[in-house]
């Protein structure tokens, strides 16, 4: 073929400038209607903030309440956001002037968002302010602050197996249980085979809602491990979650997932269970158990590190200086000094409280070491996981 | 009540060169930015033992051993320290065959195909390769390259007239350059079709296909690539930007992260502040601005002090391409996969205008894969790899999604790119994710606050590409002290051309604060 490319008339080019000028011109001098479908989903999935009211509450045991949650129409939520089975809720709350958060798994089912409900299971734990605050204060129509739900504890149909065996302990239940209603919806698709760990049959939470789902739907299976119980019950399994019990509930011929959520304690124990088993680590998924307290305990963690610090704390143009326990993450030293700070998950994975270190070192137990390669580059870390080993400059972002 | 010399609201690539510049130059800069980290795009987030890069393929500017390349400069400009890995291929496009292709044949993966090119660094080398693969394309490849060559040493020229004596009429082909479409070239300089059609592969990094995109800028952008191969920073691009970040803090910039702009606050018809998350007003002298024009004349502005210009800018122009990207963490290599490439295209189709068609719709068959371990062995742990699926789609694609579809609507899209790739690779990807991400255009309209969750600004059209735009940036301009940059701009989307439009509305604030420019 010939080059006729010094045909091409360059002379084109001047009148490219009045053409795009008469475009603009003769466009409409008003806002675009504009169809953004993405952006809405976005929004409604997504939401800043929710503003919710609570609807009721019910008292499963001594220490643990079911409250369920309805919009706050007065404050701006007509509607909540709809979530994957699995996601929890942060909540915002200020206590004797301290502005604290704590992130709640959602029990309710996903459908039940859609016509105006959460559900949260929250268990009075033993020196807890946010539990022993939620359950002296929240009662019907208590107004209460919540963030969209987030976190990455969900079944994914292209990663995990047909079948997934759901090691719960203790009010480590409510994803599980926000699941199995959506398998029984339809609005999720696997095998669950749920072991349920509590201390006696009297104690389990949500029994009878698990037996109901179990009896409604061929795809989901409920074991009681029951560790404190003297009575033989039928169907339940007496002592602690191991390797054998997974193994004499799991299907024999088949690939399985395993979901954890529970206390710290239990995963301690079950992680060591899991590794007689030997399966892919892509098979193996753990919620975050929440707050880590008690650095000192960890093997790598230093020696002679100071009982008090001194932290020096900008957030925009203001800096203050504040004291706080070196046993106390960065985060809860904020907070303890009624600064309120950015935070979702409080276990370093969900990266929401990323924050700068001018100066001062700071300890990140491994297992919570979630931060980026160029974090480590740049002295970025996340506050609430990370305890302070010296006094600290730091600088935050503004809580939202 | 703050005030400052310059207010840079957004900090992706454009909003992070724009203020690192002016802080440089000694302005009191506040960048304010309703994330909790920069980059916008550049970025990167962590799964499991995975940490994933976003959106970075890879960058042009990156230079060899023997001179630096334009993207280092702008990170060199102002100091910032990022390690660099460098790569030297281009592409790889792979074109299935459909039933009753007559020209199929299968390649050394065993599948059949009607294109299969793996394209070399160097205008030599990628001549002669398209003409082993379309015998009778080299005489219109390398010619095409010649003009590239000339075209950039005009632009150096003109950019440094002192130093390098000539002017534009030593190239008298830029303007026909500009001033025709990519296929209207290519026919004129006589290359064969199918050598077209894999010469013009990097069309979908512009979003415009060859009858829309000018003939100039693609050769800008191949040339770049063809020339000393690609490039990407060693820790994902969140790396670029907490690099950008730290030097605005040492040049004595402040940046507020969690800051969302609500308002612009306006005064005698010009911004004079902006207000942050609806409660701090903070007010400047000039204001460089990050964020899309939509969302600043739609959300921030009341509609009596938008410019009428402005409304209709918006109306005349196309929102640009929406992308889809699957993140995979797989527990095998990339050997243990098969994956012998960085970059393949797979495309249902190799005419480039049929693929724009079919991506007017919900997943087309455009695919393309990305291994990250091929540039970075070990960006992931021992054993393991990190792949992402990119696809692009135009116009609102997720009209008929309702939110409790969502998430079976992501596995589905996610699962047809991944066995898109299985099928033309003739590889096994799916027993192997270890974790997995999906990103939809909401996921971006999400992080990224643009309209539809395109990242790529408004279509670079035949009438809007990047000449006129260039030439008509400051009439664009909405007010004498408020300067648009990142992919809304002269360039369209690109890291490297967010940072250069950063750059040009930093130099043009900083003449005027320090000069009475």
């Amino acid at each position: 073929m010939a080059n006729k490319f010094k045909k091409l008339k360059g002379s084109k080019f001047i009148k490219m400038l009045p053409e795009r000028q008469e475009r603009f011109q003769s466009a409409k001098a008003e806002l675009p209607a504009f169809s953004d479908n993405a952006t809405a989903l976005a929004k409604a999935l997504h939401p800043k903030k929710q503003f919710l009211k609570i609807a009721d509450v019910k008292v499963l045991s001594e220490d643990a309440k079911t409250f369920t949650l309805v919009p706050d129409e007065e404050m701006g939520t007509k509607s909540l956001a709809y979530f994957g089975a699995g996601k929890y809720l942060t909540i915002f709350e200020t206590i004797n002037n301290m502005p604290i958060t704590r992130a709640y798994s959602i029990s309710s089912s996903p459908k039940d968002s859609l016509e105006g409900k959460y559900t949260l299971t929250i268990k009075l734990v033993e020196g807890g302010l946010m539990s022993r605050y939620i359950f002296d204060t929240w009662q019907v129509g208590t107004k209460v602050v919540a963030s969209a739900p987030a976190g990455n504890f969900e079944y994914q149909p292209l990663r995990d197996a047909e079948t997934v065996i759901c090691l719960a302990g203790g009010s480590g239940i409510t994803p599980f249980v926000s699941m199995a209603n959506a398998i029984a919806d339809g609005d999720e698709d696997f095998n669950m085979v749920l072991l349920y760990g509590s201390r006696s049959y009297d104690n389990i939470l949500f029994r009878e809602e698990l037996d109901a789902l179990q009896s409604k739907c061929d795809k989901i299976k409920v074991v009681h491990v029951l560790s404190d119980e003297d009575k033989d019950i039928e169907g339940t399994e007496k002592g602690f979650i191991t390797a054998e019990l997974i193994k004499k509930y799991a299907p024999a011929d088949k690939e399985y997932s395993i979901f954890l959520c529970g206390p710290q304690q239990m995963y301690a124990f079950v992680d060591k269970e899991l590794e007689k088993l030997n399966l892919p680590k892509k098979f193996i998924r753990h919620e975050m158990f929440g707050e880590f307290h008690n650095p000192a305990s960890q093997a790598d963690y230093p020696a002679n590190v100071p009982e008090k610090v001194k932290i020096t704390v900008t957030i925009q143009s203001e800096t203050q200086t504040i004291e706080g326990s070196s046993a106390d993450t960065v985060l809860q030293i904020l907070e303890k000094n009624g600064i309120a700070a950015p935070a979702r998950c409080r276990s370093g994975e969900c990266g929401f409280c990323h924050s700068h270190l001018l100066s001062g070192k700071v300890y990140v137990p491994k297992h919570l070491e979630f931060r980026r390669l160029a974090d480590f580059k740049f002295d970025c870390f996340h506050p609430c996981c990370s305890f302070p080993l010296t006094d600290l400059e730091i600088n935050v972002p503004l809580a939202k | 009540m703050k005030n400052y010399d310059v207010i840079v609201i957004g900090a992706g690539n454009g909003g992070l060169a724009a203020a690192a510049n002016c802080a440089k130059a000694g302005l009191s800069v506040l960048l304010l930015e309703r994330h909790n980290i920069p980059g916008g795009s550049a970025s990167s987030f962590v799964r499991g033992r995975f940490e994933f890069e976003p959106s970075l393929h890879e960058l042009a500017g990156i230079g060899d051993e023997k001179e630096v390349g334009t993207i280092e400069e702008v990170f060199n400009r102002i100091d910032a320290d990022v390690e660099w890995c460098r790569h030297d291929s281009t592409f790889r496009l792979v074109v299935p065959a459909k039933e009753g292709d007559e020209d199929a044949f299968v390649n050394e993966d065993g599948v059949l195909v009607t294109v299969d090119a793996r394209m070399p660094v160097g205008f030599e080398a990628f001549s002669r390769k398209l003409d082993e693969l379309v015998p009778g394309s080299y005489e219109s490849c390398r010619k095409a390259f010649d003009m590239s060559i000339a075209m950039f040493k005009a632009f150096e020229c003109m950019e440094n007239p002192a130093k390098i004596p000539g002017s534009l009429k030593d190239v008298p082909d830029i303007m026909r350059m500009t001033a025709h479409t990519m296929t209207e070239a290519l026919d004129a300089l006589g290359m064969p079709k199918k050598a077209q059609d894999i010469f013009n592969t990097y069309w979908c990094y512009m979003g415009s296909p060859a009858s829309q995109f000018d003939f100039l800028y693609y050769m800008c952008v191949l040339h770049s690539y063809v020339r000393s191969g690609t490039g990407i920073p060693k820790f994902r691009s969140h790396e670029m930007s907490l690099a950008i970040d730290k030097k605005i803090r040492d040049f004595g910039g402040e940046i507020w992260y969690n800051a969302d702009v609500t308002k612009i606050i306006m005064k005698d018809g010009k911004p004079v502040g902006v207000v942050v998350n609806g409660e701090t007003e903070v007010y400047g002298k000039e204001f460089i601005c990050n964020c899309y024009p939509y969302k600043v004349f739609t959300e921030l502005m009341d509609e009596k002090d938008v410019p009428e210009m402005q409304l209709k800018m918006l109306n005349a122009r196309k929102t640009a391409c929406t992308l889809t990207t699957v993140y995979l963490g797989m527990n095998k290599t990339k050997e243990e996969l098969g994956i012998t490439d960085y970059s393949v295209f797979i495309a249902p189709d190799s005419d480039s205008d049929k693929q724009y068609e079919a991506a007017q719709n919900y997943f087309s068959g455009y695919c393309i894969i990305n291994c990250l371990n091929e540039i970075i062995p070990d960006c992931t742990p021992e054993g393991t790899s990190q792949l992402f699926l990119t696809t692009m789609t135009f116009g609102d694609v997720m009209k008929d999604v309702k939110p409790q579809d969502y998430k079976k609507f992501k596995t589905k899209v996610a699962q047809d790119m991944i066995e898109t790739c299985e099928k033309a690779l003739n590889i096994s990807i799916k027993p192997y994710i270890e974790e997995i991400e999906i990103a939809l255009p909401p996921t971006f309209a999400r992080y990224l606050n643009t309209p539809l969750g395109t990242p790529y600004g408004y279509m670079l059209e035949k009438w809007d590409s990047m000449l006129p735009r260039t030439v008509q940036y400051l009439k664009d301009q909405p007010f004498e002290n408020f300067w648009f940059c990142g992919a809304t701009q002269e360039r369209g989307d690109g890291y490297g051309c967010a940072y250069y439009t950063g750059e040009k509305a930093a130099g043009i604030v900083i003449k005027k604060l320090k000069e009475g420019k």
